[in-house]
């Protein structure tokens, strides 16, 4: 008797060795990568302050990482401190709190949503950018021309792009915050009529130094992470044409999630200073 | 090179409000927390301080003037509050002000009050100590407010069984108000009194047309009687019976 052969066959079970060894894998890969990382990390320390110094890619790093991240950053800040201020407006209108509006946006806005806020749409634009241009000129190998030209690659591409971003990123939220506040002025007085004075009065009668300066200080970290992260994937990217894109990928997700955990950091550090 | 040269004007351009805008941040907020201005500390020890922390305002008459400094506890029921003030407010606080602790609106942060004192004392000086007031207490008010509040709800259960009384008719303000016989008396005695003042009218009317008459015929007696007594009296005069007097 034939046998009838079945519609769909069974499909064939990994076997348990196999699973276990890419599991292995897996986790072998990700060791691998956290050793790579920390080692690039502690080679962007040891050239930082080895002569010679590039201050002109410095220089030139700042004027693209910052400067030309001005108009997006400033946008995004206005726009964030109108929301905020119009979204928060009924809540409070519901306790007859509507004059502590200012004190209230002004005091998330410098300590929290400017700066990550400001640090994840710069992972978005520079983290992205470091990422796919370094990529580049790995597939390129134009990396490979300046070590061959007695120029250190790592010095003039990495450190400088690093140190742009460290940099950088707290001017940046500075100015995001000062649009965002006055966004929250605009949107104040939608419904209201507040004076420039009063309201900035009200903010900064709000304000503390234990806001603003944990709030300053922790975007140094944003920005060293989202430089050092971009620079990681592209100056390690390997995949050829389709690396360029993966490394760009790469930078953005894991510069965001890094923003997410030095804020968590920072305000268990912050909050443990100040008990 | 032109082109680089405008960059690095940009940056620099870019830096420095940067920096401006931190440094104008960082003064604002050290402006309010009296950090660029010449101050003095005072102190006061309070048995309990509601909750006031260290950076809280400091007011007097209404308007910020420092900022609390230092929070210690000095004894199991004495804390003491250190308070850096304006200097320009230093002539107005004299040594016989008192400190409360206030808040700031129903939901906002404990303040420091500075009740000017009566100004027979002189003007307070670096370092005193001012007396202080007890800040009330929200458990206390709260308690205080249960009390009123069961207080209203056993008169409110006594109104309503006064008013059920009075619904049922019971009672002398029941009667008077659910009552109808009360209510028909008081209408027949109302026709009685009429009836009755209108027989009084009519009475009053006749006494008063009999009254007139006699009243008329007792003066005409009087001025006859008082006549015929003048003739008596004249003739009197003449007789020779009264000679002397």
């Amino acid at each position: 008797m034939q046998q009838v052969e079945p519609i769909n066959p069974p499909v064939e079970r990994i076997p348990e060795s196999t699973n276990i060894s890419i599991r292995v894998s897996l986790l072998s890969k990700f060791f691998l990568e956290v050793a790579s990382f920390s080692l690039f990390m502690l080679r962007f320390f040891k050239e930082v302050f080895k002569p010679p110094y590039e201050f002109n890619e410095l220089l030139k790093q700042c004027f693209l990482i910052g400067y030309k991240s001005l108009p997006l950053i400033g946008i995004t800040g206005f726009i964030i401190g109108l929301v905020l201020t119009i979204q928060s407006r009924p809540t409070l209108a519901k306790f007859g709190a509507v004059s502590w509006l200012p004190a209230m946006v002004g005091v998330s806005i410098i300590r929290e949503i400017g700066p990550v806020i400001s640090a994840l749409i710069f992972a978005g634009k520079v983290g992205s950018g470091i990422g796919a241009e370094l990529a580049s000129m790995k597939v390129t190998e134009q990396i490979d021309a300046m070590q061959v030209s007695w120029t250190n690659p790592f010095k003039y591409l990495v450190v400088s792009r690093v140190l742009a971003a460290t940099l950088m990123l707290p001017l940046l939220v500075i100015f995001s915050d000062a649009i965002g506040l006055f966004g929250s002025f605009v949107g104040v007085n939608l419904k209201d009529h507040v004076s420039f004075y009063l309201f900035f009065s009200q903010i900064f009668q709000s304000l503390e130094f234990k806001d603003l300066l944990p709030a300053i200080t922790k975007t140094f970290f944003f920005g060293f992470a989202i430089g050092l992260i971009g620079s990681y994937t592209g100056y390690n990217s390997n995949k050829g044409t389709e690396g360029v894109g993966e490394a760009a990928n790469t930078a953005v997700v894991f510069s965001s999630l890094m923003v997410f955990i030095i804020d968590m950091l920072a305000v268990q550090i912050t909050s443990l200073m100040q008990s | 090179m032109k082109s680089e040269s405008s960059n690095k004007i940009k940056l620099g351009a870019f830096i420095t409000l940067g920096l401006a805008v931190l440094i104008a941040g960082v003064y604002f907020i050290g402006e309010k927390q009296q950090l660029f201005r010449s101050t003095f500390r005072i102190s006061g020890v309070f048995k309990d301080v509601a909750g006031l922390q260290a950076g809280n305002n400091v007011r007097f008459s209404g308007i910020n003037v420092g900022t609390v400094e230092n929070i210690s506890i000095i004894s199991d029921s004495a804390v003491n509050v250190v308070v850096i003030v304006d200097e320009a407010t230093r002539k107005y606080i004299r040594k016989d002000a008192i400190a409360s602790i206030g808040s700031e609106g129903l939901m906002g942060n404990k303040i420091l009050i500075i009740n000017p004192g009566l100004g027979l004392k002189k003007g307070i000086e670096d370092n005193d100590r001012i007396a202080t007031e007890q800040p009330i207490d929200m458990d206390d008010v709260l308690l205080s407010l249960k009390t009123t509040i069961d207080n209203a709800s056993i008169l409110s259960s006594d109104l309503a069984k006064i008013t059920k009384s009075i619904e049922a008719g019971k009672g002398t303000i029941g009667k008077l108000i659910m009552d109808e016989t009360l209510a028909r008396n008081f209408d027949s005695a109302i026709v009685s009194l009429k009836v009755g003042s209108n027989g009084m009218r009519l009475l009053m009317a006749d006494a008063q047309g009999s009254f007139a008459r006699n009243f008329d015929s007792t003066f005409i007696n009087l001025k006859e009687a008082s006549a015929g007594f003048k003739i008596l009296m004249d003739k009197a005069k003449s007789s020779w019976m009264l000679w002397g007097f």
